[in-house]
């Protein structure tokens, strides 16, 4: 009898562990502007964007990769310095401080962090969360001159929920972000 | 009189049977009510499954322009369309301000579109299994440059 009850039980928790297994994953984006009212929120399953962006071939999106014309700008390859800062210890690697904007690139608890700051004109926060595994795939491209979006997605599907992007200004808002919910909420 | 019910209960039966195949995809509904006073409203629902079909036996010359100007979006849209289908209903994409509303929504299989602005209300649901097998004849009859 004793048995009988181990499978069963045994049966229940594989069963709710089936049911709790990690469902879909949504990147979310979500545009304010004050000064129209207009307002943009677009949920799209991250399954779904690994399935769409390798099928596009327009313009600089071919084959999952983005081109970048100067991606390896003044023979600095951003595949070496993402390798050399991912073993590298948390701290601030860039501060850029200058009349109207400030730059800082840091790097906290496995991810990178930008964070720029305009002062000039339209005064805008933008702050920018990319974890290591998700920069690395981007970089991932044999061509240095290519960001493999399709590898940069599938990477994001084992990302935790988070915050990739917000923007902050007088005149608009915004937030991307990934998460299990379906809707903005 | 028993011959007659035999043939009437064939009818019915057959009724029946091509109607839940007609069925079997959906209905694409399109819906439009205009706001001025006199406005039209006009209400469409046509079996799903018709628009693979029409594609197919539409000439391929009258489908030129159409596939031209869409030719570079098949794989990407038949993609999205096969890959929706298997995704859980949700809001899509929502766009509004002060004067329009623009609601785009996966719903029981289908796709939703809903526009609503002081000219009118528009709504359109597709089938995603109806659009994908339409997008993938298209694809098929898309000719490579």
């Amino acid at each position: 009898m004793k048995k009988v009850f181990a499978v069963l039980a045994l049966i229940f928790v594989a069963t709710a562990a089936a049911w709790a297994a990690p469902g879909e994953r949504y990147l979310h984006v979500r545009v304010d502007n004050a000064r129209d009212g207009q307002k943009v929120r677009v949920n799209i399953p991250l399954s779904l964007a690994a399935q769409v962006i390798p099928a596009i071939d327009n313009g600089k999106l071919r084959d999952g990769k983005v081109r970048i014309g100067n991606f390896q700008a003044n023979g600095v390859n951003v595949t070496q310095i993402l390798a050399a800062l991912k073993n590298a210890p948390d701290g601030e690697f860039v501060t850029v401080e200058q009349p109207g904007q400030n730059v800082r690139v840091a790097k906290k608890n496995g991810v990178l962090i930008v964070h720029v700051v305009n002062t000039k004109g339209e005064k805008e926060n933008v702050d920018v969360t990319v974890p290591w595994a998700v920069a690395e795939a981007l970089t991932s491209s044999a061509n240095s001159h290519e960001l493999n979006v399709e590898a940069a997605i599938q990477a994001l599907e084992n990302a935790g929920d988070m915050t990739l992007v917000t923007v902050t200004g007088d005149r608009q808002s915004v937030r991307i972000w990934i998460d299990s919910h379906n809707d903005d909420q | 009189m028993i011959l007659a019910a035999k043939i009437g209960l064939g009818l019915l039966g057959t009724a029946l049977v091509a109607g839940g195949i007609v069925s079997s995809e959906g209905f694409v509904r399109v819906s439009v009510q205009e706001h001025r006073s006199g406005g039209t409203h006009i209400w469409l629902a046509a079996p799903a499954m018709a628009a693979p079909i029409a594609l197919r036996l539409i000439p391929r010359r009258r489908l030129e322009n159409a596939i031209d100007n869409a030719r570079e979006w098949l794989p990407a849209a038949t993609a999205a369309a096969s890959e929706l289908e298997k995704c859980p209903d949700g809001p899509l994409v929502e766009v509004t301000d002060r004067v329009e509303q623009v609601n785009v929504s996966k719903r029981d299989g289908s796709l939703v579109v809903d526009v609503n602005d002081p000219r009118e209300t528009v709504h359109v649901a597709v089938p995603l299994g109806a659009l994908g097998s339409s997008l993938r004849i298209l694809a098929e009859r898309a000719t490579p440059r």
